[in-house]
Order: structure tokens, then C-alpha cells, then sequence
């Protein structure tokens, strides 16, 4: 893993963009920990000021100053979707080894299961859920049920390597040589899995990010955790791009369009590293 | 010889060149190659799993995309106008050529098929234009010439997936021959056959090839099938050509250590002894063996064989040979 | 065709299988949790202003009713599905005493007509830019594409959307952000009202489109720069196969199948962006019905909602898999 974050760092482009985008977002989140306004505080600065050299980005109609409300927005918009992504990791990768392993009838129930939750509207049923839960939704539950919800789509690109490892020579000779199953797992398929887990995990950092701010930005959150789509959802009831507080809006949506391209590009340049046949497009094969 | 040699192997060197985060290979699977083939000739190419004897092909054919690079040498087919490699000749050249006058059966025919296409369609993209005529007259010879391959005109319906191993392979030899091609390349036609259906296929393509004149360039790492079918053998050992002549030739007198040892360990009617094997591995031809590339498996490998590598030399009326124990003038 | 009917038969069960655990699960989110959606919706109601104490006792009497809170599980779970199967949702509370079904299906073509349309578009356009870029890989202009798709593509739909109504919207005011068609033109089949429909439709469309597309564009392009090493696109050359016979049937039409694949998988996420996007642009369609029913607590309308989304999208699906095999010949086999 060391390894491959060496080589796409010195080699590859997108990489590298990623790696930067990525790196400012956290660095922005890592400042909330420095803010001097407690996160839920209004008014403690002048409302509306265009950033300036006191306000850097500017303040809020609700008196909030906008770098340092956005810093611990950041903040906990990557941990929620990091929540989500690990907690849906559990689900994926037991479903997509198994099914994948196994194979079978197993193989078959799990593919039905599976197949259901990608087909399925996510986004009427978590308004579903908002609608019943209302004032009991908290950031964590929302994480809880997103991740039980968003998992199919990684299990499936999961079984399809847990099955071509499956038919791997080395899978043969170990099994001869008296390797257990855990081991077999362990040593020689997990390094392959892996990398292919780390961009699932980023992938579905997406998905959950876009999901929260969406949700947020319709009011279908706890909208007192301060979030990049709790922060556009106090915008818009503040009516700031009609009143031409254009910085309590484009911050946050840069911000989060950072975070995303960032993430995406991270996903693509791994997915791009394992596949050998990328290899070839990487040195201009093909057609020019 | 007095002919014209209808394909001209000169000097060829092809190498893959590859560089993917920062690991550099070069693999020189074909390294200074000469040969020639007749009109109506079938020549024969010989050598271990991954002596080059696909990317020779492929570079004769002048299929070379990235890795694979052309290093120098010609591959000189005499319909082409002189001096031009089919590698970077004019497009409209090429498809004049393609298929009808050079046509190539690829090693591997399993996925040679475009699998969402039906067989007659697959025929129509490759040989309409050749042929000409009435769609009902294409058909018909379709027809007439899927049956000297002994396949039902029903497999023009299927898709690839809906025929076996074997039809598929004998689609792929009806496909190139369809056309009545001067020259036929040829890479292991028959591999994925079993021994009687193989022998039939053999059988039928050298009827083919009489037939129609034409020359074949035909690859396997068979030795019983070479004797069977070739005319002319070539030997090809880490890149390079070890020995070339008359097959009978080759068989009757080989004088490459590598073709000796290849002819000696068939299997013989009566044998008594214990043949000896080849000690060592093949090597790797990403980082090849100094001199002769034979030597760390060579049992008359001498100091010169390690530092020297040892050109082709003619031995006797076309018979070359590339060893420093072999004594010849030089080709 | 045995194998066909084999086939059909499994994909009938596949889209079965996801009404009802779909379904099931809008039963167990509106029946399982412990909150009572009753209190909740009266809240959610009441809020808004003052409502007298007799209205409030009535519509919970009429609430319970709706939710099927009458009677053990069993009965309340057998209820539940019967008024599903019957698209009986019972009265809109938001827009008393039109029944939901009727609002539901005022709705359903807007949401069709633009979701049809821009998935469409998006599919067809992206797969065939991709196409040529995954062929031609030194192209300046698809390059420019390729780099535009990958910055975009990540990005959701609300932010796009919310971009072009700040852009089209405020600094260069020329097209309307919000609403279906305009206010003063009667609906029906005029020339007057369907131009007004598309003149409405063009920013909920092109924020679609753009998020769409690149997805696609992507897809393809890497789909095709395989697809362009394999022995079939190899062979062919070698045989001098014509190049636009080539581009279509050995290149383009082996990377199709894949993506009509993808199209499947991907219609639930397409629907979920229609939602949020509807309600920004205030386009008269089902993601603003569902989202004002949340506001408005009308849980008739939706749970309507609801299930005509997870029926609708599971229904697309089973058409794309029953016109697969058009497609790919070898899924009968296979499956
Ligand atoms: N795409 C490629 N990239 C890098 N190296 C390659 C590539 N294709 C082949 N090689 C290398 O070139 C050498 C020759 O391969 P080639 O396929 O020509 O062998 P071959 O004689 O046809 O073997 P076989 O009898 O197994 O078909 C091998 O060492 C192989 O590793
Ligand atoms: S040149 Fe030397 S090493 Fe090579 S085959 Fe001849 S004797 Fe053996
Ligand atoms: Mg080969």
C-alpha cells in the first residue's frame, strides 16, 4: 500500500491533483480545532461583511464568520461520510467475499439481495425515514442508516475480484501446500482486495457527502450540527444569493466540489494502478 | 533458388519497450531476424513457449502497436511496392492488400471472433470486398468453402459463443483462406484441436495451400507437425533465429545444439534409452544471457559463446546456422 | 426462445423481489420505529399555525386510519400492502380533499417526460463522445471533454443545479429557474404552452445532462481503449475491416452491453438527482411533490410517492433486462 501511494505520487497526475485538493480540505478541517467561536454560536461578528482582511471569507447573515464555520463544517461533513464508508465497508466486503467465495446458492441470494439495493431510490426512503424520525434524527443515525442502505454497489465490484482471485493459480498451490482458508485470505488475496476497498471507501465518501448535502440543504437533517449542507440550507433560508451574500454560498460549494473532485480522482488513479490493462493506455497504446 | 522470394525477412528487430511507474523492460523478442519464403512454400517456425515466435509474426504483419516498437529491419513482402514495410504503408495500400493477397490466422482463435456478431456477418466485414458479387453468390461460396472445413452451413447463423473450441478454430482457417491469399500467416492453427480433428485440419490446409499456390508461414512449438507439413524450418531460441533450411533437412542433420536437442527428445517407435533433457530454464528475455543466448544451457558452450554472439552462417545449400561450434561460411 | 421465457422468468423475479423489499422497508421505517408517525405528522401540521383541539382529535382519528395503526401487525402489514397494490393512498392532507393518487398522477408526466429525456440524451451523447475518445485518444478537443467530465462527474446534482440557477438565474437572467410552464399560458396541447414547457424545462434538463454525461463519457472512453486491445478489434483490422464497420459493430456495439448494464444500475441514482433537482427549479414533477409532502406532513402523499418511485425505477429496470439479450445474445446462455 506504502508502495502504491509512492509510485502514483511520482508518476501520476491525477494522483497528485487529488492528493492536493484533498490535503487543503483537510487542512481547513483540521483548523476547527484552532476556531475561536464555539461551533453553534451566532452573532459573535458584524452580519454580512464581504470578506475582508478581518473576515477572510466574509461573515453570515446570522453573524457567523464564514473560514471558521466552514472549517468545522468541513469537518464534520468528512466524518460523517467516513463513517458511512467504513460502516458500509463491514456490509460489502462480507457480502462480496462471501458471495464471491462461496459462490452457489449463496452466491445467488446474496446477488438477488444485492441487486435490490442498487435498483431501489435511495433518496425517497431516507426522506421516508426523515419524515417519521423528524426532530430524532441526528447526524449518527443518519450515518447508521445511509451505510446500511449504500453498500450493494462496492460488494459487487468486491465479488467480481474475490472471483477471479478465486481461479488464480496461487489459490491452487496454497490450498496444496496446507495454507488455512484465513491464511490463504490474508497472505495472498488481501493485498489484491485492498486497494480496490480504499477506492470503494472513497467512492462512497461521495455518494454519502452528496446524499448529506442534499438532505441538509432541503432541511431533511439535524440542522444544528453545522454541516457544508447545513451551511447552504442557512444560506437559502437567508435568502443570501437573492440579498448578494454571494460568500456564505460559494465557499462551502467550493469547499465541497474540492472535496469530491478530489476524492474521485484519488478513486479513478488507484482504480487505474491495479488494472493492468490500463498499463497499456498509460504508455499511448491504442489508436492516436 | 531462382525465384523471387515472395516474403523477405531482413535484419528484423522488434522490441517491447514498456515503462509503468518507473519500472523500464525492454524485451527484445525479436532480435536480428532474416529469412526468406517462396511463392507456394510452407514455411515452418519452431521454439519454446515465448521465444518471440508471435511477435515476429505480428511484426511481419506489421501489427506493432505500443509496447512493441520496431527497431530496425524489413519484412518485404513481393506484393508490396520495394522497400516498404506493411508497418506505416500507406492505409489504402493496406486494405487493398489485407486478406486478399496476406491473411493471418491468430494464435489463441478463441477470442479472434467478435462475440455479438453472427459467423456470416464476421464473413461479410472480412471478405465481401474481395470477393464481390451478389450477396446470394458470397453466400454460396461461403458455403462451398465452410464445407472443405467440414462445417455445416448452419454455423453461419451462430454467434461465436454457440460454437465449439474446434468449430471455432476451423471458422477462423475458413475465414483466411476464404480470400485465396497469396500468403497465409498462420500461429498455432491447430493448437486447441484434438489429435485426430487436428490432423484433419492440417490435411485440409495443405490441400488448401496446394491448391491455391500460396505460401504459408506456419508457427508451433510441434515438432511432429513440422515434419509432417512444412517445407522449410526455422528454429527460433530467446528472440533469434538458431537454424533455418530444408526441413528433411533439419531433421535428418540438425546441427543446433537447441534443434538437436528439440529433434532428438521426440519420441521414437523403439526407443530404448533415457533421452536426456535440456538442463537449465528458459531465460528471461527481458534480461537475456550475454553471447550466445543458448550458452548457460549449452553443452558445448566455449568462452566465446558468452561474449560473442554467434551470426548466421550458410553450411550447406540453404542451411544456416547460428553457433560458434558450427563451422560454415558466413551468410 | 425456451431460453428466453428462462430468462424473463428470472428477471420478472428480480424486480419482484425489489418491490417487496423495497415496499417492506417503507413498512418497516413507517411502522417498526419507534416513533409515532401519527404525533409526528400532527406536529408537523400544527406548527404552521393555530388549529383547533376537535380538528386535531379528527385528524388523528383519520391519520390512524391511513397508517393502518388499527388492529395486531399482521392486520396493520396486510393493510399496508393492499392499499399499495390498490395505489390507494387515501386523501392528501396537504391538498385536502384531492385523493394522492390524483396528485400523484397530475406529476408522474413531468417527471417521466424529463427524466426520459435527459437519460437519454445523456446516455446516448456521453457513450458516443466516449466512444470516440476511448478510439482516437490523442484528440485535442476530447481530451478537453475528458478533463471537463472528470471534474464534473463527481459533483452532485443539488451544487450543479444551484450553479446554473445562480448563473442563468441572477448574473445572466435569460431563462426561467423555476416552475413547469409559464403562469399565464393554459395548459394543453397549444403550441403556446409546449413551448413554454421546454422554454421551463431547459435548466432542469441541462443540469441532468451534465451530471449524466460525463459518467457515461468516462464509462465508455475506458470501456473502448480496452475493448480496442482485445483479438477481436485486433482481428479485424488485420482483416481490413472497414472503419466505420469497425467503430459500430466490433467496437462500439461490444461496449454497449455493459452499459445498458450501467443504465440499469444507475436509474435509482438518476431518480434520486431528479428529486433535488425538481425541487430547486420548482418543476411541477414528484421529487417537488415529495419534498413539499415532508414540509406539509402529508404522509399519504409521501409514502405515495414513495413506492410509485421504487415501482416506477424497479419497472424501468425489468425493461432494460428484458431487452437485453437484443444486446448481448450470450446472457440467455449464460444465465
Ligand atoms: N504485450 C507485451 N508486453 C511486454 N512483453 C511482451 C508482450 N507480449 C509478449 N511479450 C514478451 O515477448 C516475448 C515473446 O512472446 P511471444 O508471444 O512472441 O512468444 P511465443 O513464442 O509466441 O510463445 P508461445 O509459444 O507461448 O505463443 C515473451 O518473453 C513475452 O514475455
Ligand atoms: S554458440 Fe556456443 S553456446 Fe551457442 S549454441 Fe553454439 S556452442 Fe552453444
Ligand atoms: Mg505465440
Amino acid at each position: 500500500m506504502k508502495r502504491i501511494i509512492f509510485d502514483l505520487l511520482k508518476y501520476n497526475n491525477e494522483f497528485r491533483i487529488g492528493v492536493f485538493l484533498i490535503l487543503i480540505v483537510m487542512t481547513m478541517a483540521g483548523l476547527s480545532f484552532f476556531s475561536p467561536y464555539p461551533p453553534n454560536d451566532v452573532f459573535v461578528v458584524p452580519p454580512d461583511a464581504p470578506p475582508s482582511a478581518d473576515y477572510w471569507l466574509g461573515t453570515t447573515s446570522r453573524g457567523q464568520d464564514v473560514f471558521w464555520q466552514l472549517s468545522i463544517a468541513i469537518r464534520n461533513t468528512l466524518a460523517f461520510g467516513l463513517l458511512v464508508a467504513l460502516l458500509s465497508r463491514v456490509i460489502s466486503i462480507v457480502v462480496g467475499l462471501s458471495s464471491g467465495y462461496l459462490g452457489g446458492w449463496v452466491d445467488r441470494v446474496l446477488m438477488a439481495i444485492n441487486d435490490t439495493f442498487i435498483v431501489i431510490p435511495l433518496f425517497p426512503i431516507l426522506i421516508l425515514f426523515y419524515f417519521v424520525l423528524r426532530d430524532s434524527m441526528s447526524t449518527i443515525l443518519l450515518a447508521l442508516i445511509m451505510s446500511s442502505l449504500g453498500w450493494a454497489y462496492d460488494s459487487r465490484l468486491i465479488r467480481s475480484v474475490a472471483m477471479s482471485l478465486k481461479t488464480r493459480e496461487f489459490t491452487g498451490t496454497s490450498v496444496f501446500s496446507g495454507m488455512t482458508i484465513f491464511e490463504i485470505l490474508r497472505r495472498e488475496h488481501l493485498p489484491y482486495v485492498l486497494p480496490i476497498i480504499f477506492s470503494t471507501t472513497l467512492n462512497n465518501m461521495n455518494w454519502s457527502i452528496g446524499l448529506e448535502v442534499t438532505l441538509a440543504v432541503l432541511g431533511f437533517m439535524d440542522i444544528n450540527t453545522p454541516t457544508i449542507g447545513g451551511m447552504i440550507y442557512w444560506a437559502n433560508q437567508h435568502t443570501a444569493i437573492v440579498a448578494g451574500i454571494w460568500w456564505w454560498v460559494t465557499f462551502p460549494v467550493l469547499t465541497v466540489v474540492a472535496t469530491f473532485v478530489g476524492l474521485y480522482l484519488i478513486a479513478v488513479s488507484i482504480n487505474e494502478y491495479i488494472d493492468p490493462r490500463s498499463r497499456l493506455s498509460r504508455m499511448g497504446g491504442g489508436q492516436s | 533458388m531462382t525465384t523471387q522470394p515472395i516474403l523477405r525477412v531482413d535484419h528484423l528487430k522488434a522490441h517491447f519497450r514498456s515503462s509503468y511507474f518507473g519500472v523500464y523492460r525492454e524485451v527484445p523478442a525479436v532480435d536480428d531476424i532474416s529469412f526468406d519464403v517462396a511463392p507456394n512454400e510452407i514455411f515452418g517456425l519452431a521454439g519454446e513457449s515465448s521465444s518471440g515466435k508471435t511477435t515476429l509474426m505480428k511484426t511481419i504483419a506489421g501489427l506493432i502497436t505500443p509496447p512493441l516498437e520496431l527497431i530496425g529491419g524489413k519484412a518485404q513482402f513481393s506484393f508490396m511496392p520495394p522497400e516498404t514495410n506493411l508497418y506505416g504503408a500507406d492505409p489504402a495500400q493496406l486494405a487493398r492488400i489485407r486478406w486478399s493477397k496476406l491473411s493471418y490466422i491468430m494464435q489463441g482463435s478463441m477470442n479472434v471472433l467478435n462475440p455479438l456478431r453472427q459467423i456470416r456477418s464476421i464473413f461479410r466485414d472480412f471478405a465481401a470486398v474481395h470477393i464481390g458479387g451478389s450477396n446470394s453468390d458470397f453466400e454460396t461460396k461461403t458455403v462451398n468453402h465452410l464445407s472443405r472445413l467440414r462445417l455445416d452451413p448452419s454455423v453461419l447463423d451462430a454467434y461465436p459463443h454457440e460454437l465449439s473450441g474446434g468449430m471455432r478454430q476451423r471458422v477462423t482457417i475458413a475465414l483466411a483462406t476464404i480470400c485465396r491469399p497469396d500468403f497465409i500467416i498462420a500461429d498455432e492453427p491447430t493448437t486447441a484441436l484434438d489429435v485426430i480433428v487436428q490432423k484433419e485440419v492440417l490435411g485440409m490446409i495443405r490441400s488448401i495451400q496446394r491448391e491455391m499456390g500460396s505460401s504459408v508461414l506456419f508457427v508451433t512449438h510441434d515438432m511432429g507437425v513440422h515434419a509432417a507439413l512444412t517445407d522449410k524450418l526455422g528454429i527460433m531460441y530467446a528472440g533469434c533465429l538458431v537454424e533455418a533450411g530444408r526441413t528433411a533437412d533439419i531433421f535428418n542433420a540438425p546441427q543446433h545444439p537447441y534443434t538437436r536437442h528439440l529433434i532428438h527428445s521426440l519420441p521414437r517407435i523403439g526407443d530404448t534409452v533415457q533421452r536426456t533433457g535440456l538442463t537449465g530454464t528458459p531465460p528471461n528475455l527481458a534480461n537475456p544471457p550475454s553471447g550466445c543466448r543458448f550458452h548457460p544451457r549449452c553443452p558445448l558452450a566455449s568462452d566465446i559463446c558468452r561474449t560473442e554472439r554467434p551470426m548466421m552462417r550458410q553450411i550447406a545449400t540453404e542451411h544456416r546456422v547460428a553457433c560458434h561450434a558450427v563451422a560454415g561460411d558466413d551468410a | 426462445m425456451p431460453a428466453y421465457f428462462n430468462f424473463a422468468i428470472k428477471r420478472l423475479w428480480q424486480f419482484v423481489l425489489v418491490v417487496f423489499i423495497g415496499i417492506n422497508i417503507a413498512y418497516v421505517i413507517t411502522h417498526v420505529t419507534p416513533i409515532d408517525p401519527v404525533e409526528q405528522s400532527i406536529s408537523a401540521v400544527t406548527s404552521f399555525g393555530n388549529t383547533s383541539p376537535e380538528a386535531i382529535a379528527d385528524m388523528r382519528r383519520s391519520l390512524q386510519e391511513l397508517y393502518g395503526l388499527k388492529g395486531d401487525w399482521i392486520e396493520q402489514y396486510i393493510s399496508f400492502w393492499r392499499r399499495i397494490l390498490q395505489a390507494d393512498f387515501g386523501p392528501s392532507l396537504s391538498a385536502f380533499p384531492a385523493p394522492v393518487t390524483s396528485l400523484i398522477a397530475r406529476a408522474l408526466p413531468w417527471t417521466f417526460g424529463l427524466l426520459a429525456f435527459t437519460t437519454l440524451v445523456s446516455w446516448s451523447v456521453g457513450n458516443l463522445l466516449g466512444a470516440l475518445a476511448g478510439y482516437y485518444r490523442n484528440n485535442r478537443s476530447l481530451k478537453f471533454f475528458g478533463v471537463l467530465a472528470m471534474a464534473l462527474h463527481p459533483v452532485p446534482y443539488y451544487i450543479v443545479a444551484l450553479s446554473l440557477m445562480i448563473v442563468f438565474g441572477f448574473i445572466w437572467p435569460v431563462l426561467p429557474i423555476t416552475g413547469g410552464s409559464a403562469m399565464d399560458v393554459q395548459q394543453g396541447w397549444n403550441w403556446q404552452f409546449v413551448a413554454s414547457v421546454f422554454h421551463h424545462s431547459v435548466l432542469p434538463a441541462l443540469s441532468l445532462i451534465m451530471i449524466g454525461i460525463g459518467s457515461w463519457f468516462l464509462g465508455m472512453r475506458s470501456l473502448v481503449s480496452n475493448i480496442i486491445t482485445e483479438d477481436y478489434v485486433v482481428y479485424a483490422e488485420i482483416g481490413g475491416v472497414a472503419q466505420s464497420r469497425m467503430m459500430g459493430s466490433y467496437i462500439i456495439r461490444n461496449a454497449l452491453a455493459p452499459q445498458v448494464t450501467g443504465l440499469a444500475m444507475s436509474l435509482g441514482g438518476i431518480f434520486n438527482g431528479a428529486v433535488i433537482t425538481e425541487k430547486i427549479f420548482g418543476y411541477p414533477g414528484l421529487g417537488t411533490l415529495l419534498v413539499d409532502g415532508v414540509y406539509a406532513g402529508d404522509y399519504g402523499l409521501v409514502l405515495g410517492v414513495t413506492s410509485i418511485a421504487i415501482i416506477g425505477v424497479s419497472l424501468s429496470v425489468l425493461v432494460i433486462d428484458l431487452i437485453y439479450p437484443l444486446i448481448d445474445p450470450r446472457v440467455q446462455v449464460a444465465s
